[in-house]
């Protein structure tokens, strides 16, 4: 394999597995928070339309970008009203909105489907360009790559290093205690669901954005269950849950590479390595109670109820 | 009636229902009306497959104005809704029902010999009692394409995005192939499948993938115009295959061909209307009343190239020339067809192999 293959594959799969780390990081503050949201998909593909209209609107990925965040974020605060506040089953509650947000997408992007974006050359991307030997190596790139390494950054520093993070985690473990000690649990699982949308809607934003721009109905083809899937994979600590996601996001270009380099094993068998991988980390993750336990927020999935 | 949705079906039903229930027997309703249902499988947008079918109804309903009536969904995704949705139409009053995929196929096939309708499936196979069916001889198309992409290639390495390992991109492949080799011997072409229909983020990285094998002329069958972007991106030549993206790939794509169903659609209605219609199998590709239709050339094409195709046309649509004529070896080198034979329809139709020169497995499946 050439230098240049190596460094192609290493570029495809950062950028595959970036919308995963934007909603698996995302999914992983709210769940440490306790709540359980199913919804990914339904969020990711709400921020996708809505990133892909306005993105086509004003000719700019990041207005773009920023109106995903914030349509993930409305999708998420209904989920968190419905499960939070009037404590119905976040599985059900998750599930539903998961199919909502897919409908909806499919609707407001009626008269979009398969157009496809027309955007202005970034202009920073041209002064980095010019930087020698490493510049255009890090404009293949797109900003949004290295904003997620600093979320990971980010969410890193906050749940292990900060105040905050060890309450939202405390709310987690067990909100009866965080509320008898006297924090707002119904308030820190809001914010926590709502940002954990937010990232979702960002991760659909950029594929429909920058990835393929374009919009298709069911673009994200399932990322939001995998997103899901990773939060587990990586026993809900962010360096796993990144590594989760690369790792998905590198079979999946890596089996289209070994293709075009005439490896000769089964196409079919190439497609489902992805999800045999995923599926094998998490049952030799699972294996273990003690494992799973160890890691897994206490109350996940459990509704809170002050005076319950 | 354009774009006439479900939400509007599904209101209008019951009121259509209970009018289909007092009986409406004769071929046209009581307006002298012929009345027609068409099902998509995807939504009907902008770009690929759906839109064809789209353009062929309008066009037929342009063709007999005020005589045809077209109700169309779109989104019928499962093929058991489909046959639900059919039997509907079918009892709404519509006296021809036209079904859009492959996948719509089985269903038809079931249930036109139990109504009493005229049934028409695009892509199906066989005919039978009720159904008639007509598929587009694309590979002729592709034959033409590969002549310009044969010239235009530098690195003499082509690339295609499969979908699935079916006759019919089997043999969209092998005629690009055949067409450019007819202009340059020394060519070879890589395939990457996709294993789907339409996903763009996998086409996209299907292409960056054959552009990292050196490929600089891509094709495929796109749905949509990710996989020409994805290769402007990487300074290559696409090829819409199935599908004009000029719009979208403004400088890199170097020719395309569309499917025009719209003498099928219009065939279809006119013999309903006439009453004289039969099912029938055609399987058309260029020429006036075919289902095949060049459309741009970009203007780097050197002239000879473009008279060349324009040649090449000309005699596929005369019958003096037949993409698929020997000899002509597979993968493994076994000769398939012999030397100045054509290869029968029948074989074409079901065609499961490669030609030499193409790089790439055939799935087994």
């Amino acid at each position: 394999m050439t230098g240049s293959m190596l460094i192609s594959i290493v570029m495809a799969t950062l950028v595959a597995g970036t919308p995963l780390a934007y909603a698996a990081l995302g999914e992983l503050v709210a769940e440490k928070s306790g709540v359980l949201n199913l919804g990914i998909e339904g969020m990711m593909l709400a921020g996708a339309v809505t990133g892909f209209i306005a993105a086509s609107a004003t000719n700019s990925v990041w207005i773009g970008v920023a109106a995903g965040m914030m349509a993930g974020a409305a999708l998420a605060a209904v989920f968190a009203v419905v499960a939070i506040t009037l404590l119905a089953s976040q599985v059900a509650a998750g599930l539903a909105l998961a199919i909502f947000g897919t409908g909806l997408s499919s609707l407001l992007g009626k008269g979009y489907t398969g157009t496809s974006l027309v955007l202005e050359p970034s202009s920073v991307a041209a002064v980095v360009n010019q930087i020698p030997i490493v510049g255009p190596l890090l404009t293949q790139l797109h900003p949004l790559v290295y904003l997620s390494w600093l979320l990971f950054a980010g969410v890193n520093y906050f749940l292990y290093k900060t105040k905050a993070g060890l309450i939202l985690r405390a709310v987690g473990e067990s909100p009866a205690s965080a509320h008898a000690i006297g924090y707002p649990v119904i308030r820190i699982r809001y914010l926590a669901t709502i940002f954990g949308g937010a990232m979702s809607g960002v991760a659909g934003a950029y594929l429909a954005t920058v990835y393929t721009p374009l919009w298709t109905e069911g673009m994200t083809a399932g990322r939001g269950w995998i997103a899901l899937a990773l939060v587990v994979f990586g026993t809900w600590r962010p360096a796993r849950v990144l590594f989760g996601a690369y790792l998905f996001g590198g079979v999946t270009t890596a089996q289209l590479f070994a293709q075009g380099a005439g490896i000769p094993l089964p196409p079919e068998l190439m497609s489902s390595l992805p999800y045999i991988a995923t599926i094998v980390v998490l049952v030799l993750i699972t294996r273990s109670r003690t494992l799973v336990r160890m890691n897994a927020p206490a109350a996940l999935g459990q509704s809170f109820h002050a005076y319950a | 009636m354009d774009n006439f949705t479900r939400r509007d079906f599904l209101q209008r039903t019951a009121a259509g229902l209970a009018v289909a229930s007092v009986g409406s027997t004769g071929l046209l309703a009581q307006d002298g009306v012929l009345k027609v249902g068409v099902v998509h499988q995807g939504p009907i947008s902008d770009t690929g497959w759906e839109l064809f079918q789209a353009r062929a109804w309008r066009a037929m309903e342009a063709a007999f104005p005020g005589k045809v009536r077209v109700t169309a969904l779109d989104n019928v995704a499962q093929a058991q809704d489909a046959e639900r949705v059919f039997r509907q139409l079918a009892a709404q009053g519509n006296k021809l029902l036209m079904g859009t995929t492959f996948s719509q196929y089985a269903t038809l096939r079931k249930l036109a010999p139990t109504l009493n309708v005229n049934c028409e499936c695009c892509a199906g196979i066989e005919t039978t009692k009720n159904l008639g069916v007509f598929e587009a001889r694309s590979y002729e198309g592709t034959y033409l394409t590969g002549i310009a992409a044969g010239k235009m290639t530098k690195t003499n390495v082509l690339g295609w995005v499969g979908a699935f390992p079916v006759p019919q991109v089997l043999y969209n492949l092998n005629g690009f192939l055949l067409g450019a080799r007819s202009v340059n011997p020394a060519v070879v072409c890589k395939v990457v499948w996709a294993n789907a229909w339409s996903d763009p983020a996998k086409e996209k990285d299907a292409i960056n993938a054959l552009v990292a094998q050196h490929a600089d002329v891509l094709s495929g069958s796109p749905n949509t115009p990710v996989q020409g972007l994805a290769a402007e991106e990487k300074g290559v030549w696409s090829i819409g295959s199935t599908g004009d993206f000029s719009a979208y790939v403004r400088n890199k794509q170097l020719t395309s061909f569309e499917l025009d169903w719209s003498p099928a659609y219009i065939e279809a209605a006119q013999r309903t209307l006439a009453g004289n219609w039969m099912p029938t199998a055609r399987w058309r590709g260029l020429g006036p009343s075919g289902f095949v239709k060049l459309t741009t050339q970009n203007p780097v094409l050197p002239p000879e190239v473009v008279a060349l195709m324009a040649e090449k046309e000309k005699a596929i649509v005369e019958g003096k020339l037949h993409p698929f004529t020997g000899p002509i070896k597979d993968q493994s080198g076994k000769v398939r067809v012999a030397a100045g034979t054509p290869l029968p329809d029948a074989q074409l139709a079901g065609i499961d192999w490669l030609v030499e020169g193409v790089q790439g497995t055939l799935p087994r499946g």
